[in-house]
């Protein structure tokens, strides 16, 4: 009985392991989406961009420049800190890499975030 | 390569499933995904509800949406007060205690974001791309606005109720979330400062340690980590209240910018329904479907739900289950006798008031309140 028992945690134990390696592997390649693309200007805009939100904000948009200018000219007078060349090369590269007729991302599945339910 | 491992994991467990029924190993309950909701963003926390959570009158917390435009305040809920100034004869400062000493009132209500649905527009809109689960339905308890403001006295030119919370935005350069109420609503007996939600203290992410809750209109207006109330004659002059959360008086083309003069700020939310049960593109056995969903409206109640299976030409009406609450969520039911082929599933509601959702949404620059009759496919197998 205590063997079966101890087999059946070592199998459960085993399973939980591997579930989460799967989970971090799917976690690497669902999280692509959110992923700022690889772009001479990847950098400006990660830099920039992500001192209030994380880039997913972002990542989700699909617009066209003029939506994309609309959107930097906001974010510039919440406090981004750009001159108006680093502006214009972020709007170029947001709508180069996200315009409207982009198919939308797929967002992912995750737990609810600690603090989100009361235990009392 | 993945997703072969994952179905491998998934058939050859099932034995270890089972004898998980009785030791809950959190890997495995993670793999359930019972409890997962969609991300939409980390930081801040925007987290919509997935479809399967609308087959029931109540929310339960641990699926309910989360709608933040900053970080979650840190509140030290011993040192807390809630401010009432402005306007007003006596000004307040109220502690917790103070809170729980007053009468209490419990009021079931839809918390949703005016956003929600905005990701289902055309042309697309800016904004956190929420599609069906940015609302939930929940019983909060609390004190009544009322007997709050009764008791600090406004004063004759009293108009609107001004609220702000305890977040602030992370840099000072970023407007501070604000918002206004009418005082009429402000002052019905539904509105209420909740120090509860389905019947626990409100998380930290939930408003900790008090919400405003304005029954039936949209979720801006429900001020989480309420710290300041201002009476005001006016309206507030704050980027959250005006040009911001504003929809057109009138129609517009879709995709053109609208004068900011024929643009006023939100109060009810419109008549809508969801099925919960099914998700497009679903692949389902012939013979018998249980669907449910729920629909609510802002204001009124649900006058009835009607399903499609044929693309809109003929409607059935699904049955509506327990009492009609002038807030809340109603769940219907219907029994579908799924024959073999491809189906277009289709719901509408309409409130009590005669309000029937539209075909098409009314398209805003803010992807604001869309209601459009929700369409879905399934296909069903012999
Ligand atoms: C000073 C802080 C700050 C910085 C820096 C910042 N943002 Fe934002 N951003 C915000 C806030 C706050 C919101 C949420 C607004 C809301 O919820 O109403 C937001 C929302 C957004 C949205 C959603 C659409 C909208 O208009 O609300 C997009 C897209 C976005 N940001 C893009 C960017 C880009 C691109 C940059 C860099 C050029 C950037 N942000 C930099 C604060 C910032």
């Amino acid at each position: 009985m205590i063997r079966a028992l101890l087999a059946a945690s070592l199998l459960l134990a085993a399973v939980a392991w591997s579930l989460d390696t799967a989970r971090a592997d799917e976690a690497k390649t669902a999280s692509a989406p959110e992923d700022l693309p690889d772009d001479p200007a990847r950098p400006l805009v990660q830099g920039k961009c992500t001192l209030c939100h994380t880039a997913d904000y972002i990542t989700q948009q699909r617009l066209t420049e003029p939506a994309w200018q609309r959107t930097v000219d906001k974010m510039r007078k919440f406090g981004t800190p750009a001159t108006d060349e680093e502006a214009k090369a972020m709007v170029a590269y947001l709508a180069r890499n996200f315009p409207a007729d982009l198919p939308p991302p797929r967002s992912p599945r995750a737990p609810l975030p600690p603090g989100s339910v009361s235990r009392k | 390569m993945i997703l072969d491992r994952r179905e491998f994991l998934k058939t050859s467990l099932s034995g270890a499933a089972a004898l998980a029924c009785w030791v809950e190993i959190p890997a495995l309950a993670r793999a359930k995904g019972k409890d997962e909701l969609i991300r939409r963003t980390e930081r801040p926390l925007n987290y919509e509800s997935v479809r399967s959570t609308f087959t029931t009158r109540i929310t339960p917390v641990e699926r309910f949406y989360l709608r933040n435009h900053f970080d979650i305040p840190q509140v030290d809920v011993a040192k807390w007060r809630l401010q009432i100034r402005g306007l007003v004869e006596k000004p307040l400062s109220l502690s917790l205690a103070d809170l729980r000493r007053m009468p209490q009132a419990t009021v079931e209500a839809v918390l949703q974001c005016a956003g929600n649905g905005r990701g289902l527009f055309t042309p697309r809109v800016p904004g956190v791309q929420w599609r069906y689960g940015a609302m939930g339905n929940a019983e909060w308890k609390g004190v009544r606005l009322k007997d709050i403001l009764q008791r600090a006295g406004p004063k004759q030119d009293a108009a609107f109720v001004q609220v702000q919370g305890a977040e602030r935005p992370v840099m000072d350069t970023t407007p501070q979330f604000i918002r206004a109420i009418p005082l009429r609503k402000a002052v019905h007996p539904d509105t209420l400062l909740a120090l509860e939600m389905n019947g626990k203290p409100l998380a930290p992410n939930r408003g900790l340690p008090l919400r405003l809750v304005v029954p039936g209109w949209v979720g801006d207006d429900w001020m989480r980590h309420l710290v300041d109330i201002e009476v005001r004659a006016d309206e507030p002059k704050a980027f959250y209240y005006d040009p911001a959360y504003r929809f057109p008086v009138s129609p517009g083309a879709p995709g053109a910018a609208i004068p900011a003069d024929q643009m006023k700020p939100m109060t009810k939310v419109n008549v809508k329904s969801l099925i919960g049960s099914l998700e497009d593109g679903q692949r389902l056995r012939a013979g018998t479907q249980r669907i449910v969903g729920v629909a609510f409206s802002g204001e009124a109640g649900i006058d009835r739900v009607e399903l499609s299976f044929d693309s809109g030409k003929t409607w059935t009406k699904a049955a509506l289950e327990g009492p009609n609450t002038p807030y809340g969520f109603r769940v219907f039911r219907h029994a579908w006798k799924a024959e073999p082929g491809s189906h277009e599933i289709a719901c509408r509601a309409t409130d009590t008031a005669g309000l029937t959702q539209p075909e098409v949404p009314v398209w805003n620059p803010g992807g604001y309140l869309h209601n459009a009759i929700e369409r879905l496919r399934v296909e069903v197998q012999s």
